[in-house]
């Protein structure tokens, strides 16, 4: 069997749009908040996904994630930029006002063995309005679940670890 | 008897997820055929992936799976030819969030 994959390593990025990390340690909420936290801002939108202790009946017993960081970073970066390009264009956006839509985004997914109760992603946006916030956070949780280079393996009660199964998103 | 630098027809082959489980490998070595009578396109590479782990079920990922050259993802591996020296992974079907 092969052990942890040498490419599924921390990794970071940063941006006008935002910061992304891929990391091994617990994800710390309030700290990921709190870094897009800024005056201009009248809102925040958090998403947490938090690995659930069932699967069609089974109880899930621990989650490991593993990414192709070089790649998924790069992915999740451009998922940040498309996001405010997309909320830029909408109708709240207009040439004379020059307030910036989204002002911070945030992108965390944690790596490697996330027990179940834990936050396996963070995303955090702040904006000067609530709609654009909830928008862009949603928009980058399901851009993230259909592109990054992420996978996620389940571990069931009772089932051999050679036969824990890779999942696949919808 | 000529001595060809072995790195200029290697390629280095990344495995993840049910890839990895499959082969038990995180990453591979592996030889482009030789000599390079014709441009090797990154779409032959399943069949000789298949060919170097029988008796696992490294095509059934292949099937669902994506490719990406050099960190990059491939829109369409006919269109892409190796050279040797690229790192190539197998994408499977992501599940992160």
């Amino acid at each position: 069997m092969s052990g942890p994959s040498p490419y599924s390593v921390d990794a970071r990025s940063e941006t006008d749009w935002g910061i992304c990390v891929l990391t091994h340690t617990p994800l710390d909420v309030p700290q990921i908040i709190q870094s897009v936290g800024d005056p201009a801002a009248g809102a925040t939108a958090v998403f947490i996904g938090t690995t659930r202790n069932s699967f069609k009946g089974r109880t899930v017993t621990r989650l490991d994630y593993q990414a192709f960081s070089k790649l998924a970073i790069n992915t999740m970066s451009h998922i940040l930029v498309d996001a405010v390009h997309q909320i830029s264009r909408s109708d709240h956006h207009t040439s004379d006002n020059p307030v910036p839509s989204l002002i911070r985004c945030a992108l965390h997914h944690r790596l490697g063995t996330v027990p179940v109760g834990e936050p396996s992603i963070v995303i955090a946006v702040s904006s000067p309005h609530r709609k654009e916030a909830f928008v862009a956070c949603e928009s980058i949780l399901e851009q993230v679940k259909r592109k990054a280079q992420i996978w996620k393996r389940e571990f069931y009660e009772g089932d051999r670890e050679e036969d824990a199964e890779w999942k696949a998103n919808e | 008897m000529s001595i060809t630098p072995q790195h200029t027809t290697e390629i280095t082959v990344l495995y993840f997820a049910g890839a990895s489980t499959a082969t038990g490998l995180s990453s591979q070595q592996i030889q482009l055929p030789a000599p390079p009578s014709e441009p090797f396109k990154l779409s032959q590479l399943s069949a000789l992936l298949v060919s170097l782990h029988p008796a696992t079920n490294i095509s059934k990922v292949l099937e669902t799976s994506q490719w990406s050259v050099d960190a990059e993802m491939v829109d369409d591996p006919n269109a892409v030819v190796l050279k040797g020296g690229e790192e190539v992974a197998i994408i499977p079907p992501v599940s992160g969030g």
